[in-house]
């Protein structure tokens, strides 16, 4: 400090020295802790026409796919377009496809907090509640695939009437245990990361009812001493756990494929390779979700290019990763003993969903190409629709795996019988969108969408500096 | 009914216990009182801030969160638990199947390590709730809604001539509001 400098006169020096890790780079200056609290809580006024008619025609969406599942269940299984040998068909892809997109959030959320990577703060909000909805839409999935939905009790970990327990050997019971692990740790995580901007709410919020809202999701949360010092020791361990998980869940799901013999699947690749293409595609619809949600509510200053530009570096990192392991595959069959295995990938890009084979590499390895260029990664509009097509990337490629690789299977016999989507299942997949988005709408009119104290924490702290 | 109902649970709750409240603008201001108000002998002070400041966390020489232990007891016995469940299962009701060891380890290693993580996280929540004395209805100390804005308030729970004291120095320091409650 200066000599000359006027005793009281304010500067600034960022709190939990941020600047030093590089976290003021994504601070716009004119962001003030107060404006910071009106801006984000600003998201919970009244909705306007925008948002009621989107929200209708979610709901819209959602009642086909209740009538479609409604259909289901009064029928039976039968309506799907399930066929042998092609007995896993879009109700697993679907599952896959949503596991996978939850598995964003834990990244942003935890593997970023644990790196101390600051960007994060600004967009972690938003990808947790992504996590928590997007596993809520994946669990439904086992059940509708069930037949008979009203018996998914018994794939929990209890004994039957004859004393005989499920089989922890079966990498479906793993699939019950991290599934629901899984959304059990993303609540709590994603609860408890609201308690401190839920009290702004109930001090600040617009009406009675987010008041009362901000009252119950804050907990009672005062902002004391020791509150904040038991918060961050819990929340560095919600991370520390949470880590592993988020890897150990997709793993999990896709050992249901790897653990069997069939052709397409018997691989040690796909953990690592599962793993990669969830949080790709995860990524992905974390950016078509925060561009229309920066612009519709002005928080282009919160939310900056900055960040849309960094989350779209990831989009590339995981897009190479996942392309490297195509390539692998290729080559692993190509170069293995399994004339079955060479015929499954010939047959992927050439047989009877080629064209399935074809959007897949060309979304998923060709278009992200594209993010090279920082150009393309800073224009909202262009890097929005490349977003959209990774995330149709992805769902073929689970399709590819699944379905593709059950049309091929050892038996020549049962080759020529193929799998065709039934408008049952086409219906219960848009109402699955349905389902995540109408979560989504909610969520961002009735709980702050935006991690207030967080970003605060890189905000310039006001300091007197007394001589 | 309700609206009352509901003003009266978001109505700040009425004082029971004496002490002064210092309201600061400034981080290096607040830091200062704290530091002035322990050497006097206030060791029982609460800070309140919209965000954690190592500042005032060094001023109030706060040691780490012991959540840390109760989280390492969930943790273990996720991992203990998860791995008897399927030792236990299998050996309440042997079931051969393809020739397979009945206590076949690597697969309930995903069951044990799910098990942990789950547990862990679980214990890692009550422990938090359980030290930062979480949920309460209404806060036991005075409570500003600006604390959860851009303000930090520092209540010393005093009372008679040492709140008088105690009110001169959190305006000696720099606070812009004191209030005193008897």
């Amino acid at each position: 400090m200066s000599d000359t400098k006027d005793e009281n006169e304010i500067t600034y020096e960022p709190v939990m020295a941020a600047d030093a890790v590089g976290a003021g780079e994504h601070v716009p200056p004119t962001v003030t802790q107060k404006s910071l609290n009106r801006d984000i809580l600003r998201m919970l006024q009244p909705p306007g026409w925008l948002w009621w008619t989107v929200f209708l025609a979610d709901l819209a969406i959602l009642a086909t796919g209740m009538f479609a599942l409604r259909n289901e269940i009064v029928y039976g299984i039968g309506v799907a377009g399930h066929t042998r040998p092609v007995m896993w068909a879009s109700y697993v892809t679907n599952f896959v496809f949503w596991v996978g997109i939850a598995h964003c959030g834990t990244l942003v959320s935890a593997i970023l907090f644990l790196f101390r990577s600051h960007f994060r703060r600004a967009v972690y909000r938003v990808a947790e509640a992504m996590t928590v909805f997007g596993v809520m839409t994946a669990g439904l999935f086992p059940i509708i695939h069930l037949g008979r939905p009203w018996f998914p009790y018994w794939l929990f970990p209890y004994p039957n009437q004859r004393q005989i327990w499920p089989n922890f050997r079966s990498p479906l019971e793993w699939d019950v245990f991290a599934v629901t692990t899984y959304l059990t740790v993303s609540s709590v995580f994603f609860l408890v990361g609201i308690i401190p901007d839920a009290a702004a709410q109930r001090d600040r919020g617009p009406n009675r009812f987010h008041r009362l809202l901000g009252h119950i999701f804050s907990f009672g949360w005062t902002g004391a001493n020791h509150q904040w010092k038991h918060f961050y020791g819990a929340y560095l361990y919600f991370a520390a756990f949470a880590t592993p998980l988020v890897l150990s869940v997709h793993s999990v799901v896709s050992w249901d494929f790897a653990m069997a013999q069939v052709p397409g699947w018997h691989s040690t690749i796909f953990a690592p390779y599962f793993v990669a293409g969830a949080i790709f595609s995860g990524v992905a619809l974390v950016i078509n979700l925060l561009i229309p949600i920066r612009k519709v509510f002005k928080l282009e200053h919160i939310v900056t290019p900055d960040h849309i530009e960094k989350l779209s570096k990831l989009v590339l990192l995981t897009s190479t990763i996942v392309t490297y392991s195509y390539l692998c595959e290729f080559f692993c069959a190509w170069y293995g003993p399994s004339s079955h295995e060479r015929d499954m990938f010939v047959w992927r890009f050439f047989g009877h969903f080629w064209w399935a084979g074809w959007i897949m590499a060309t979304c998923n390895s060709i278009i992200p190409l594209l993010l090279w260029f920082k150009r393309v990664r800073r224009n909202m509009v262009v890097l929005f629709v490349l977003c959209l097509f990774v995330n149709v990337g992805m769902w073929f490629e689970r399709f590819v795996i699944i379905v593709g690789s059950l049309a091929r299977t050892f038996d020549p016999a049962g080759w020529g019988i193929n799998y065709r989507m039934s408008w049952t299942e086409a219906a219960i997949l848009a109402g699955s969108f349905a389902w995540f988005f109408m979560y989504f709408l909610i969520f961002i009119r009735v709980l702050p969408a935006f991690s207030i104290a967080e970003i605060k924490e890189t905000l310039p702290a006001p300091m007197r500096r007394k001589a | 009914m309700i609206t009352r109902l509901v003003d009266r649970l978001l109505a700040p709750a009425p004082q029971k216990h004496p002490g002064v409240m210092g309201i600061f603008e400034f981080v290096d201001d607040a830091t200062a009182a704290v530091r002035a108000l322990r050497q006097v002998g206030h060791k029982d002070l609460s800070v309140y801030s919209p965000v954690p400041h190592h500042d005032l966390e060094h001023a109030l020489e706060q040691g780490p969160s012991l959540v840390r232990w109760v989280t390492f007891g969930g943790a273990v016995l996720g991992l203990t638990g998860g791995f008897s469940l399927c030792i236990y299962s299998v050996t309440s009701y042997p079931l051969v199947v393809g020739g397979k060891e009945l206590i076949s380890l690597p697969p309930f290693v995903v069951i044990g390590y799910e098990s942990m993580i789950l547990l862990g996280a679980l214990a890692n929540l009550v422990g938090m709730l359980a030290l930062t004395r979480l949920p309460q209805v209404k806060s036991k100390a005075p409570y500003d809604p600006r604390f959860s804005e851009d303000r930090i308030g520092i209540w010393v729970p005093c009372s008679g001539d040492a709140a008088a004291r105690v009110e001169q120095m959190l305006r000696g320091q720099g606070a812009e509001e004191v209030k005193r409650h008897a």
